[in-house]
């Protein structure tokens, strides 16, 4: 038996000239949830249709359960998927939509009834299997849509934006429902969305994609944490970019000179002078301090541009030095107003080096 | 104050029902319009001495019915005007299918343009459309025959099933189609099981327009029968034309039997608004 439920080898898929997934290998664990996220457009949509067998990758191969399904067609796959549309089929009842694939599976009208119920009530809508897909608002077609995806025990489910249709309040409550199924089940489970906080709360391992690629593969805290390249930082959660060169390495201390500002940083391995960093830090990582009130290497000094009240925070646009702007977000009242002077304070450990910075 | 208010909401109320009664009243004589014809041709068909002013015929009797079946055959002419139209609306299926399906699913360039081709028949004056048709079934040696006929009337059926199916295969849900296969469900069985139950209402109302469409057609009928395939619309024309009005107002009441029944059948198993809705503002 593979140790891996879902394998992606090298595969890559064309529209025309149109790249929509380059070289993609990726490899799912049994009873793991892995969420491909990226912006619009990147391809997700892509690797989940080689994957059920609606596009044939044009190289590479796919492994379900360590069987080569590349060639294999749809319906022979044994997946369970749930569409952002929620493509139930209109003419049948919601009963019937979940009856669908075990009548499919010529299994005995009790066995299906028993399963049905089972499956009704997973979801909490044991009482609406006479309802017709149109008479259901959209939280509980995505739930018939998810009954149906489950009834028949698919070695794998598949998710693609299953929330993106429903309102924000509905989409947070599915969401830890969804995650809940899926570990209750131990079922692998491969979920698309380009929702980032979403991909943090559901997943046990986050693939982020970019214009047709694998960007990093990680836990939800190793992409939030180290991020593996400028994308990832970007795309994941708000950063603060610091491009500069190494001017000396003092032991725990690294120097950068950023534009004409110079940032003491932790010294990461093979910190050599003269070479260009791209460090960030997280907007909600940076202090702040009336001027003359913080001193290091790690402070500078600049002034707010923008302030915004955010409830819960306030967003600061800072002007450091002359080019170099910073956004900082801290919680609780409003400290400084637009155009006074602050102090910064980016700490050492916070600002991170990604790679060896842009070329 | 109060007073007034009230006053004015009494004047209010008493301009709606004015409204109401007008919407009414129009309502009522436009069915009139409608109705009074075939009220006429009915107590027609039943009455003996219905001339001058009055409101009755003076007699009633089955002799028309009678005549119509005996003397001029209306049986066999049935027979030919059902079995015209049963090729007209195979013939029409068959066309429509593969044509709506392409005009649905497909993306092609000048789809506006090949609609309004196929709409042509529809467009020009039936006459001079049945000119054309006719010299060319001469030549072909088409006319009076069955298949003649049929293909004369499959012109004007054929565009009505072509917009009704390219609207029913257009509404279908590819994702849905996917979510079969991913559910199990092979091609056929995905056939079967989905497509079919979808577009069947389709098919269904497709099939009931060209089957009224051949079966109530005169024009197109009337350039291209013979002595073999007189229609119930053309033998009821020329039954007027030999001066029998009593006659012809019988065969004028049968054949409007069987749009009854297909009425019927709409009301009962299809929603009206649904086949009216296939047409999407043609
Ligand atoms: N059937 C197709 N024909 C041509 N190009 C396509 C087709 N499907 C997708 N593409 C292109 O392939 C690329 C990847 O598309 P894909 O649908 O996989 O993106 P996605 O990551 O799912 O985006 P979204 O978040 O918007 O759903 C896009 O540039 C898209 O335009
Ligand atoms: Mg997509």
């Amino acid at each position: 038996m593979s140790d891996y439920m879902i394998e992606f080898v090298n595969v890559t898929k064309r529209y025309g000239d149109i790249v929509a997934n380059e070289h993609i290998t990726l490899q799912i664990k049994r009873g793991e949830l892995m969420t491909l996220l990226g912006p619009s457009g990147c391809g997700k949509t892509t690797a989940l249709r080689c994957l059920t067998g609606h596009n044939h990758p044009d190289e590479g191969r796919i492994f379900i359960d360590g069987q080569d399904v590349t060639d294999l067609p749809t319906y022979k796959r044994n997946l369970g998927m749930v569409f952002q549309n929620f493509a139930l089929f209109p003419h049948m009842t919601a009963f019937e939509n979940v009856e669908f694939p075990l009548r499919i599976r010529g299994l005995s009208q009790s066995e299906r009834r028993e399963k049905v119920v089972e499956a009704l009530k997973l979801v909490r809508l044991e009482g609406y299997g006479s309802h017709f897909p149109r008479q259901l608002s959209g939280g509980q077609q995505q739930r018939i849509g998810l009954a149906r995806a489950l009834v028949y025990r698919p070695s794998v489910l598949l998710l693609d934006e299953p929330l993106s249709n429903l309102d924000a309040k509905l989409r947070e409550e599915m969401r830890f429902e969804i995650k809940d199924l899926q570990v209750r089940l131990g079922i692998t489970a491969v979920y698309v969305t380009h929702d980032q906080e979403e991909a943090l709360a559901l997943s046990d391992r986050v693939a982020i994609m970019n214009k047709g690629r694998i960007e990093q593969v990680g836990t939800p805290e190793e992409i939030y944490e180290r991020p593996g390249s400028q994308f990832v930082a970007d795309f994941i959660g708000l950063s603060n970019f610091l491009e500069g060169t190494v001017t000396a390495v003092e032991g725990e201390t690294t120097y950068l000179a950023v534009d004409n500002l110079s940032l003491g940083l932790a010294t990461t391995a093979g910190a050599r002078v003269g070479q260009r960093v791209l460090a960030f830090v997280r907007p909600n990582e940076v202090e702040l301090a009336a001027p003359g009130t913080m001193s290091g290497p790690e402070v500078l000094e600049g002034v707010v541009e923008k302030m915004t009240y955010l409830g819960d925070k306030v967003d600061y646009r800072l002007r450091l030095g002359d080019r170099l702007m910073l956004r900082v977000q801290s919680g609780g009242t409003v400290r400084f107003k637009a155009g006074e002077r602050v102090a910064v304070r980016l700490p050492m450990e916070r600002c991170r080096v990604i790679g060896g910075g842009k070329a | 104050m109060m007073c007034a208010m009230t006053l004015v909401r009494q004047y209010a109320r008493s301009v709606l029902s004015a409204k109401t009664l007008l919407v009414y009243s129009f309502l009522l004589g436009f069915l009139l319009y409608m109705v009074t014809p075939f009220l006429i041709i009915f107590f027609n068909s039943f009455g003996k001495g219905w001339y001058g002013m009055r409101w009755l015929p003076q007699e009633w009797t089955l002799n028309w019915y009678q005549w119509a079946i005996e003397v001029a055959d209306i049986p066999e002419i049935m027979k030919n005007t059902l079995v015209i139209a049963g090729i007209a609306v195979v013939i029409s299926t068959l066309i429509a299918l593969p044509t709506g399906w392409a005009l649905g699913r497909r993306h092609i360039p000048g789809k506006e343009l090949l609609t309004a081709l196929i709409l042509l028949p529809r467009m020009i004056p039936a006459i001079t459309f049945a000119l054309g048709v006719a010299k060319i079934f001469y030549g072909l040696h088409l006319v009076d025959t069955f298949l003649g006929v049929a293909l004369a009337h499959v012109a004007l059926a054929a565009p009505y099933a072509i917009l009704v199916l390219s609207a029913t295969f257009e509404s279908l849900d590819e994702r849905v189609l996917e979510a079969s296969a991913v559910c199990g469900a092979s091609p056929a069985q995905g056939f079967f099981y989905v497509i079919l139950p979808l577009i069947l209402p389709g098919i269904l109302s497709s099939i009931i327009f060209t089957f009224t469409t051949s079966y109530n057609e005169f024009t197109m009928t009337l350039m291209t029968y013979g002595p073999h395939t007189v229609t119930l619309p053309v033998r009821t024309y020329l039954a007027v034309g030999e001066g029998y009005w009593e006659v012809s107002s019988a065969m004028a009441v049968i054949l409007i039997i069987p749009s009854l029944f297909i009425l019927f059948l709409i009301q009962r198993q299809l929603q009206p608004e649904k086949l009216v809705g296939g047409f999407k503002g043609v």
